[in-house]
């Protein structure tokens, strides 16, 4: 409730790109008290508290899960750096609290069911609040079942949800059911909706944004509904997602085994994940999902882990095994990623020369 | 009959033979017939040259001979002089089609026509009720989708009206009431978003037949009236048009459907079946009303008993102590299990108890014994503080209360797996912590330099053998050291490559190893995460965790020890991917 001293000069975004820096630091530190201190200065010093939550803690929260990507912080590192920045998030909000809400509307946030980041969709809950929202936020891992019976306690006007990977689609077509049976749309973000959103097209969602802040637009709009007609998630989808993810175990074991005399742990983690890609991939009837992530997976770098070349073995290996699946071995050998995996090839040839 | 075909209308030139043969053809059909034509050969005026009974029924008045347009059917008229194919007429309320077909005489050159005409009334009649009936069943049959797809009360109250609006009337009003004193309203017009209020019933005593609509039970008919138009539910714009009020019937609500038309276009007498229609909606609306009603209450005492099972959100700011924990049910849309943690407050002795367990069985008949469990024990530790003793006193309770309930109810699971103790810190940083067990997996020991121990304490079952063991210990934690505090959902749960293996032991000491220097909150959430992952989406049983952390010196981040444990232990929002923080 004091006034800022002296806001009108330091509220620029290069200074905040310098706010942002320091907060790295401290994170890297593993120095709580540090961030929060970093944090709330930047918020006395005049700058907007949602520029503070989205550019300073968000922003640095990407840093993050790059550095994790890189392979030059580990995953413990990572999740102190979380557990750290939710607490700044958390004592941001008490040192500048939001006004109650202004009668915009009602919204449900949450993490799809198998999501555990709850970060971003905390930050979104937050910057809502300080729009006028009424917001619940129902926290990381949310299953459908559960959104179903707030749905039913709470009647919110919108669901919003948020997911980092794509393997969640089906718990987000689960969750766009359950509320369109109550006529309550669903907007959703997070990168696992694909780069411009066409996932959550594909599962049925009625709005799609990037981040909290187009997401706050978005919701500002008078009317939030989905075509229909862009869901392509159809009996197909549901059969071969559901025998991929049944066969999971003994796909990612039996593909291990080709690959490798004595496969890492590191080599069965990547696997999965390629199936639960490939999974994701056919769920929506997109080849390119399952291009983004080849192309991904050769980019980061896990010692003992699926190395580039091996990739494409992979594909062979699966699409083999899943003759009875035909859309599953039409998206395994689809130009797009075949051509994603001919570039890995080049790429570790270039790197080892 | 002949007296039909008039002397002094001839037709033009037809030999006598073929003109009476022709009339009476004509006389004999049972379809109308009208022969049209010029009254003169190259003439421009048109006579009526032929009209039989039928056709005379149809087009009454007119006469063979006349000009077409003497008995004044204006639709006939223009279809002859503009020379349509085909017309359609409503003359003296039936509905008539006509075609027309050309007959060129040959031999004279006359152009005459023939109109061929249809009473066609039944059919357009029947045609438009039938389309009528099927608008209605649509609309019903959508509006029962979408009234009992909501099962909140105001979700349902505003499509309640919102479907209504344009439909039944072009401003739809719904009242409600639940018994309380006051009475919610919704409005809504064709095409804009609802509007809803409350209203005190004391404003209800100038319309005493909607009061009553309210309170008790009447039948669903519709009546018009004027005494609502001074309730302030109108937002200023008070109707001018005919108000009428259907009640809405309900079991544990009641309401009325007000139905507002516009005074420049109140529905003709035609539009009649809007009533019945109007009712049927009403039935409809007052049932999912009545469900959305019911599901709250259930809703609110699930909830409310869900609460009291769910385990506690740990105490915030306990000085010294850093602690976290995560925890999911294996049925997860319950939000409660078999699995139970619970930090209590600190003590006057300064000390925090705490426990974690895990009763036989799964979902809500578990979740009940843990509740009794944690009550239990919050009485039994006003007589007693030590862990081994309070096992030993516990383990007599459950016995006694399953004595009880052996008469009523022998399925309650009555077993049950814990490890229960209290943390004292001292003040060199160090926590001191005394542990129990009873037929649980022992502790383990997270020290800072990443080493990890399992603590050497067992026990028999609790609320199983009334001479049972309870074996008891004491663990010192260091600067950074961390004791977990696990339920066997998590060194139990199945999956991995294969699918079918356990999590086990070793992976779980190799994930805490791997967590070395985490705040206690965020070794929780990462055990869990690697759990998760391990389950790949299969079924587990229920899952607990609880940390509890002496923090780390003050080394770490230059910073002194006193203000940074103020921001530490602020535990209450730990433990991240647990449900209890979800929820």
């Amino acid at each position: 409730m004091s006034a800022p001293a002296d806001p009108a000069p330091l509220a620029g975004a290069a200074d905040l790109a310098a706010v942002r820096e320091d907060y790295l630091d401290r994170l890297a530190a593993s120095d709580e008290q540090g961030a929060v201190a970093v944090a709330l200065a930047a918020v006395d010093a005049g700058h907007d508290t949602e520029d503070v939550l989205l550019d300073v803690i968000a922003e640095a929260q990407r840093e993050v899960g790059e550095r994790w990507a890189a392979g030059t912080w580990s995953v413990v590192q990572e999740h102190i750096a979380t557990h750290i920045s939710e607490r700044v998030v958390a004592a941001v909000s008490r040192h500048r609290p939001a006004g109650g809400p202004t009668g915009v509307g009602r919204i449900a946030v949450a993490c799809l069911d198998g999501e555990w980041h709850g970060l971003p969709a905390r930050l979104l809950a937050e910057v809502l609040v300080r729009h006028g929202w009424e917001v619940s936020y129902l926290g990381s891992s949310v299953p459908a079942a559960q959104v179903a019976m707030h749905l039913n306690a709470a009647g919110p006007d919108v669901v919003a949800v948020s997911s980092s990977l794509p393997s969640r689609l089906p718990a987000a077509r689960r969750v766009v059911e359950a509320c369109r049976a109550t006529g309550t749309p669903v907007l959703a973000g997070g990168p696992a909706f694909g780069p411009d959103g066409e996932w959550a097209r594909s599962v049925g969602a009625d709005g799609w944004a990037p981040d909290a802040r187009a997401a706050v637009a978005l919701l500002d709009s008078p009317s939030l509904t989905g075509d229909q007609d862009a869901v392509t998630v159809d009996d197909t989808s549901r059969e071969e997602q559901a025998l991929l993810q049944g066969r999971r175990g003994e796909l990612v074991a039996g593909v291990a085994s080709r690959l490798r005399d004595e496969p890492s742990e590191e080599l069965t983690d990547d696997l999965g994940h390629l199936v639960d890609f490939l999974a994701a991939a056919v769920y929506v009837d997109d080849a390119g999902l399952l291009a983004r992530f080849v192309r991904w997976i050769g980019s980061v770098v896990v010692p003992g882990g699926l190395t580039g070349d091996e990739v494409g073995r992979a594909l062979d290996e699966l699409a083999t095994r899943l003759g009875d699946s035909p859309r599953t071995t039409a998206l395994i050998r689809s130009d797009a990623v075949r051509e994603a995996c001919a570039g890995l090839r080049e790429g570790t040839t270039e790197g080892s020369a | 009959m002949d007296s039909t075909m008039p002397a002094g209308a001839p037709l033009p030139t037809p030999p006598s033979g073929m003109r009476s043969l022709s009339a009476r053809v004509l006389e004999g059909l049972s379809e109308a017939v009208v022969v049209t034509g010029t009254a003169s050969p190259g003439g421009t005026r048109q006579i009526v040259h032929a009209v039989n009974p039928a056709g005379e029924r149809l087009l009454p008045g007119l006469v063979a001979g006349r000009p077409v347009e003497h008995a004044g059917h204006d639709e006939f008229t223009a279809a002859v002089v503009g020379g349509a194919a085909s017309f359609e007429a409503v003359v003296h309320g039936r509905s008539l089609a006509a075609r027309a077909q050309v007959l060129d005489d040959p031999r004279t050159g006359d152009v005459l026509t023939c109109w061929y005409l249809r009473d066609v009334t039944e059919e357009r009649l029947g045609s438009r009720s039938l389309h009528r009936a099927q608008a209605r069943a649509q609309f019903l049959a959508e509006a029962g989708r979408a009234l009992h797809g909501v099962l909140h009360l105001d979700r349902t109250l505003r499509t309640a009206v919102t479907l209504a609006a344009g439909v039944l009337a072009p401003t739809v009003l719904v009242l409600l009431s639940d018994g309380s004193d006051t009475v919610r309203w919704v409005r809504a017009q064709d095409g804009t978003r609802a509007v809803s209020g409350k209203l005190p019933r004391t404003e209800l005593r100038a319309a005493p037949r909607l009061a009553e609509a309210l309170s008790d039970d009447v039948p669903v008919d519709p009546w018009v009236t004027l005494e609502l138009t001074d309730l302030p539910v109108w937002g200023g714009a008070t109707p001018d048009g005919p108000i009428t009020v259907v009640p809405v019937p309900g079991t544990i609500v009641r309401g009325v459907l007000v139905l507002v038309d516009d005074a420049s276009d109140a529905p003709d007498g035609a539009d009649d079946d809007r009533w019945p229609l109007a009712q049927e909606y009403a039935v409809r609306v007052g049932t999912a009303l009545s469900a959305a009603a019911l599901y709250r209450e259930q809703a609110h005492l699930g909830e409310v008993l869900q609460g009291s099972l769910e385990p506690p959100p740990l105490p915030q700011g306990v000085d010294g102590l850093v602690l976290g924990s995560a925890y999911r049910p294996a049925r997860e849309s319950l939000r409660v299990g078999g699995d139970f943690y619970e930090v209590l407050p600190v003590t006057t002795a300064g000390q925090t108890p705490f426990l974690l367990g895990d009763v036989c069985g799964k979902g809500i008949e578990a979740a009940v014994l843990s509740g009794r469990v944690r009550q239990s024990l919050h009485a039994l530790r006003l007589v007693e503080r030590d862990p081994a003793v309070l096992l030993a006193l516990l383990n007599e309770a459950l016995l006694d209360a399953a004595d009880l309930d052996a008469a009523g109810a022998p399925s309650v699971p009555r077993f049950a797996t814990m490890v229960l103790g209290d943390a004292l810190p001292a003040p060199d940083g160090s926590v001191r912590l005394r542990l129990a067990t009873g037929g649980h997996p022992p502790p383990y020991v997270l020290r800072a330099d990443g080493t990890v121990e399992e603590v050497p304490v067992s026990g028999t079952l609790v609320g199983a053998l009334r001479d049972a063991d309870f074996g008891g210990t004491e663990v010192v934690l260091g600067p950074g050291d961390t004791c977990l505090l696990y339920s066997d959902g998590v060194t139990e749960a199945r999956g991995g490559p294969r699918g079918r293996d356990f999590f086990g032991e070793e992976r779980l000491e190799s994930a805490l190893a791997g967590c070395a220097g985490a705040p206690a909150p965020v070794i929780c959430e990462r055990v869990l995460q690697l759990l998760t992952e391990w389950l790949a989406g299969q079924d587990h049983d229920d899952v607990a965790l609880l940390a509890l952390q002496a923090p780390a010196g003050p080394a770490r981040g230059g910073e002194v020890s006193a203000p940074r444990l103020g921001l530490v232990r602020d535990a209450g929002s730990a433990g991240g991917g647990g449900r209890t923080e979800a929820a």
